[in-house]
């Protein structure tokens, strides 16, 4: 699935060369602007690379009206500047695609990275059409996703121009997490952070909405979704747990998502922090999550080593007793066959236990459970 | 692995953290300052940033090798771990 489109600047997304324009550059191109458009109706996002000076990045927004999520102005090669994109909106090469008139760049960025999707402006009206650029869910999130990423540059200008440090940078934000009870109102979302997320994913398989509902109405389940907002924006819905309260003592989280748009503001520890102390305060006195380990959700292992959640080396991660697919009756649509997995867990009282652990300071800290 | 070579590790692992901080007084923590809890409050952001850098410098894989990420215990720990694996490479 394609998250991103990395467009070319000059006869891709411009009917002409920005700097050979001996007056006003030239305006968009009409059939490109209607096709990214509707590419950003379904959550997709745009980038911009192009071999022209930095002001062309004003130029192009301003021509297409499109909101820029990353943009890349400058002499080097292209491939380059997608890989700068590529981490720069923490997304994985093959949830990209780029477009570019020019056969030697396409080239040149097939061959550099050959996860990406490359693709020539004639391409793109049949490529609508694709399942690689049609979501299955098209939620509330995700049609404003280009202008949450317009929202995350502003952030991250004004953070470069800050004078203090990143802690007081974000204490300036006002972030503000909320944490509540999931409702049917959120299925759709909770499924497409599901299926979406994969640095902040505890279970590396996707879950059916029909299995979410099922666990929002389980009497043996809790599930919360969790929101963030700050003085840049609202990010809406962005993370969720599911805990499991069938072993007596032990709140199981069987699935613990957040979108990596989130990462670094304090949401993935408030939540586990929120987790801690409702389990502590419903009685459990362990927390346990069970968890994928692979190379791409090393940031949730991050997040739960900082939260004091340890693994016994060795201990088998039970296949997923108790968790969704108990409740929907059936394995998952993904059964990951041999993925390493391994059960983190913490004490929540007793010696050893320790403080339970607590959001960053500048969260304005969700309600206590 | 020498002292002086330890001292190293220890210095560009400083070095690194106050980069990916954004917190140049990391640049004089002592080896025994813990990444997580109050002090530095390594979050996953920082974290991951830290690892991927340690990667690339070093070529020690932490996440990898370290299921608990126990090297991540202070920064003579991190400095150990790398120090140990870099050395027999």
């Amino acid at each position: 699935m394609i998250k991103c489109v990395v467009w070319d600047l000059d006869n891709t997304l411009l009917s002409g060369v920005y700097l050979e324009a001996a007056g006003e550059p030239p305006a968009a191109d009409p059939a490109i602007l209607a096709v990214a458009a509707e590419l950003g109706r379904r959550g997709i996002i745009h980038a911009l690379a192009s071999k022209n000076p930095p002001e062309a990045a004003a130029y192009a927004a301003h021509a297409t009206g499109l909101d820029f999520a990353a943009t890349e102005c400058g002499w080097g090669r292209k491939s380059d500047a997608v890989r700068r994109i590529v981490a720069d909106l923490g997304l994985a090469a093959d949830a990209v695609a780029f477009v570019d008139d020019d056969p030697y760049q396409r080239a040149e960025v097939s061959f550099a990275l050959p996860e990406v999707l490359v693709l020539a402006p004639a391409d793109m009206t049949d490529a609508v059409t694709w399942p690689e650029f049609s979501p299955a869910v098209v939620t509330a999130e995700a049609r404003r996703r280009g202008e949450m990423y317009a929202q995350r540059r502003r952030r991250q200008q004004e953070a470069r121009e800050f004078a203090g440090s990143r802690q007081d940078f974000l204490r300036y934000c006002s972030t503000k997490v909320t944490i509540s009870p999931a409702e049917a109102g959120d299925l759709p979302r909770l499924h497409e952070l599901a299926v979406r997320t994969h640095q902040f994913n505890s279970s590396g398989k996707a879950v059916s909405e029909e299995q979410l509902r099922l666990l929002i109405g389980s009497p043996a389940h809790r599930v919360v979704a969790v929101r963030l907002s700050d003085r840049f924006g609202d990010d809406g819905l962005v993370g969720a747990a599911v805990v499991d309260r069938g072993e007596p003592g032990t709140w199981t989280v069987t699935l613990l998502m957040m979108s990596c748009r989130a990462i670094g503001r304090g949401v993935i520890e408030a939540l586990l922090g929120w987790l801690c102390r409702a389990a502590s305060g419903g009685g459990a006195d362990q927390i346990a999550v069970p968890c994928v380990i692979g190379a791409r959700n090393v940031p949730l292992r991050l997040a739960l080593a900082a939260a004091g959640l340890r693994a016994a080396e060795g201990e088998p991660a039970p296949s997923e007793a108790g968790g969704p697919e108990r409740a929907a009756g059936g394995p998952g649509p993904q059964e990951a066959g041999a993925a390493r997995r391994a059960v983190f867990r913490r004490p929540l009282a007793g010696p050893g236990a320790g403080p339970l652990p607590e959001p960053p300071g500048w969260v304005a800290a969700p309600a206590e459970p | 692995m020498t002292g002086g070579d330890g001292r190293a590790v220890v210095d560009e692992v400083r070095a690194i953290l106050a980069a990916v901080t954004g917190q140049p007084e990391l640049l004089g923590v002592g080896p025994e300052t813990p990444l997580f809890g109050p002090g530095i409050g390594l979050d996953s952001l920082a974290g991951t940033l830290l690892l991927r850098e340690v990667d690339a410098r070093f070529g020690v894989d932490v996440a990898a090798e370290d299921l608990n990420l126990d090297a991540l215990a202070t920064v003579g720990t991190l400095a150990a771990f790398i120090g140990a694996r870099a050395d027999g490479s």
